[in-house]
């Protein structure tokens, strides 16, 4: 089991090899009673009779503790332990010199070495035990450590490698000293090139200033988080990568900090461009959709007053034969021999408002078909109703029953596009009126208007018509369905667009007494206020 | 002119429309009743009024086609001119077959207006003139006896003295003492003119 034996070096391996130890001298009778002491410690021990043998026991099996033997042939402990302390995989180890020299140039020229502590022979076996204990585990409590050390850095690193996000570590002054890969493909550069460069310099050169000039430098990016240590977020920045190329770019920046002290600043950033391109195409798509939106609700709107024609026709004759009328009555009282100048002056008064009156009639055409529609704005109404149902009274001349608008107190002024709820209410007083001339009714059509509660108000079109089929609830909001022989099926679609566009809801419902009630909401000016102020700040 | 005052009733619920109608016909020394309704004009309505309607077929509640038709169930011969709007042709047919007068379209010129009302009054004027003679024919066949309206009857039917004698089995000389007092009732002469005045008020003999 033990040979002192020239084969050189041998191992004997202990049952639990928690540490391993090297034990080192040209002397066998020296290297049996260091092996005695150690043995059955729990150690795993090697032995070597030479110095070049222990650098290369030393080499394979990194032992935690080194006993070694200062007076040597060849290689003596010194220079064993210097070739050691040399190489990085033997460094760690911990070399306990062992020798009769008891003097204190001795000790100091090995601890000077490398050395970590030191024996004298002849040693107290209690002694070897107690020194070997103390420095295998506080080796192996170091490599421990080390090893932590070196996975933590390399799972760090395979996140930084891993993130598609560009990271850079800033020093104060802008100099870049870190660099993840992700960093390196956006801006098109090694890391090499980039760490030790200025990212001021490197990817602000077009913002037109270099930091230098007074009153510009807090606008480049990442600046103020060097300078002041505060946080920065921004999208669709300019930066200019070292070939010249420039990119969108969103980051954020943080401050590396230690202590109160500012170091720098880490920034996260990545390149836009194609994001932003995409964002623009989805703004261009809706954009279309709403202009095309807006072009069939006009059509619509032109639509809805072919069909009202003979309506308005009747609304502007009325005036017009009533100015006639009174045009020719003045001219007879002009005629007779004593003019009755009061009757002539009313008959003249009467005329006039019977010009103003055929002029609204157009006026309300012209605002109705206005293009394109106004937009969004704080609307009363109970005033909105009221027109909607002068223009609808148009209809009731030919539909009979009429049409009653009832406006609970309170209702709030809603956010919306006038004249596109004009549209879509007049559009269902029409539906309601023709469904209650089909019923050969009378009853009149109501129109209400509540508050829901959450910010939203409710208006009601009920009608005692003919009532909905019973596939409406799946059908009715389809294009081109229509219960009508002669409808298109394009108005409640419309309307549902109309409506939806304002940030409300259409539906209907079946009321008990029968006929159809359809109801649509919108939003209160109160409830939409906050984000329309955000807006204006913005602006 | 007649002797009865004729009067142009305006049926138009635009109150406009209706004041400046009002006034004009007024300037045209017309007399002049208006109504916003029609259930206002039938509510008002009798027998007695002489002249036209001028009346606005389109309007809320009951329309003029309706008061049109109430008032013939009410046997009006008041004449009655439609106002019509753009496009209301097929409407103006409709009153047309039910026995108006005229339709004028609006805005209408004021002398064609004033035009067809002149001829609206002229055939009321007929109208009612004929149906004075009317009442007038059966307000005399009533003072008949039953006996005098039997022989009337034959007389018209064209049967000799002597023939209505045997029949109704009387002397032939107590027919003429009844031929001549209807003659006398019904303020004739002739044979002729007697049946042509019953031919002209049988409608109502046999409606009543």
């Amino acid at each position: 089991m033990y040979s002192t034996g020239c084969e050189s070096m041998s191992e004997q391996v202990c049952a639990s090899a928690d540490a391993t130890v090297l034990l080192v001298d040209d002397n066998p009778q020296n290297l049996k009673v260091l092996y005695e002491t150690l043995k059955d410690k729990g150690y795993r021990l090697l032995i070597a009779n030479d110095g070049k043998k222990a650098l290369t026991l030393a080499r394979r099996d990194r032992p935690e503790v080194i006993l070694l033997d200062i007076m040597m042939p060849e290689l003596d402990g010194y220079q064993v332990c210097q070739q050691l302390k040399a190489n990085p995989e033997t460094a760690d180890s911990a070399v306990v010199f062992l020798s009769a020299l008891d003097d204190v140039e001795a000790k100091v020229k090995g601890f000077s070495l490398g050395g970590a502590d030191y024996i004298s022979k002849p040693f107290q076996a209690a002694e070897v035990i107690a020194r070997v204990k103390t420095h295998a585990s506080v080796v192996r409590l170091e490599r421990q450590l080390q090893q932590r050390n070196r996975q933590l850095e390399s799972d760090q690193s395979r996140i930084l490698n891993a993130i598609s996000e560009g990271i850079y570590g800033l020093d104060a002054s802008g100099d870049i000293i870190f660099a993840n890969p992700a960093a390196e493909a956006i801006v098109r550069s090694s890391g090499d090139e980039l760490i030790g460069s200025n990212f001021f310099l490197t990817h602000c050169r077009d913002w037109g200033c270099q930091g230098d000039e007074p009153g510009s430098e807090s606008e480049l990016p990442v600046q103020a988080t060097c300078r002041l240590g505060t946080s920065e977020h921004r999208r669709g920045v300019t930066m200019t990568r070292p070939d010249g190329s420039v990119f969108s770019a969103e980051y954020r920046s943080s401050p590396k900090l230690e202590g109160d002290e500012l170091l720098g600043a880490v920034v996260v950033f990545r390149d836009i461009t194609e994001e932003l391109e995409r964002e623009a195409e989805l703004k261009a798509a809706q954009d279309m959709v709403e202009e095309q939106r807006e072009q069939l609700a006009h059509a619509s709107r032109l639509s809805t007053l072919g069909e009202m024609a003979a309506g308005f026709a009747h609304e502007v004759n009325q005036p017009l034969t009533a100015i006639t009328n009174y045009a020719r009555v003045a001219m007879r009282l002009i005629d007779n021999d004593e003019v009755d100048l009061t009757l002539l002056r009313e008959t003249l008064v009467k005329t006039e408002a019977q010009s103003h009156r055929a002029s609204e009639v157009i006026r309300r055409i012209r605002q109705f078909v206005k293009k394109p529609a106004s937009g969004k704005e704080v609307v009363p109404v109970a005033a909105l109703l009221e027109d909607t149902r002068q223009f609808a009274e148009v209809d009731v001349r030919h539909n009979g029953g009429g049409v009653n608008v009832l406006v609970e107190d309170g209702v709030e002024d809603v956010m919306a596009d006038p004249v596109q709820v004009q549209q879509v209410t007049l559009n269902l007083i029409r539906n309601a009126l023709e469904a209650t001339r089909a019923a050969g009714s009378s009853e009149p059509v109501n129109v209400t208007a509540v508050r829901t509660g959450n910010g939203f108000v409710r208006i009601d079109v009920t009608d005692r018509g003919t009532g909905l089929p019973e596939d409406a609830e799946s059908k009715l909001f389809l294009p081109f369905y229509t219960t009508k022989p002669e409808g298109m099926g394009i108005g409640l679609p419309m309307c549902q667009s109309l409506i939806k566009s304002q940030g409300g809801e259409i539906g209907f419902e079946r009321p008990e007494q029968g006929g159809a009630r359809f109801y649509f909401t919108l939003p209160e000016s109160s409830a939409a206020e906050p984000d329309a102020l955000r807006h204006q700040a913005a602006e | 002119m007649s002797d009865i005052q004729q009067t142009v009733y305006v049926v138009e619920d635009d109150e406009a429309v209706r004041d400046s109608l009002e006034l004009l016909l007024k300037s045209d020394g017309k007399t002049v009743a208006t109504f916003d309704n029609a259930n206002a004009f039938l509510k008002d309505y009798s027998e007695d009024m002489a002249g036209c309607i001028v009346l606005d077929i389109r309007m809320p509640g009951m329309d003029g086609l309706e008061l049109q038709k109430r008032l013939n169930e009410r046997h009006s011969i008041l004449p009655i001119i439609f106002v019509t709007g753009h496009g209301d042709v097929p409407m103006a047919v409709d009153a047309m077959k039910e026995g108006a007068v005229d339709f004028i379209q609006k805005p209408y010129r004021e002398e064609a207006l004033l035009e067809k009302i002149e001829v609206a009054l002229s055939e009321d004027r007929e109208q009612r003139k004929t149906l004075g003679e009317q009442k007038e024919i059966l307000k005399r066949i009533k003072t008949l006896t039953p006996r005098e309206a039997e022989i009337m009857d034959r007389m018209i039917a064209g049967q000799a003295n002597k023939v209505i004698a045997i029949e109704l089995e009387i002397s032939q000389r107590t027919v003429e003492i009844h031929r001549s007092r209807v003659m006398h009732k019904m303020g004739t002469h002739s044979l002729a003119h007697l049946v042509r005045m019953v031919l002209s008020v049988k409608d109502r003999i046999d409606a009543s």
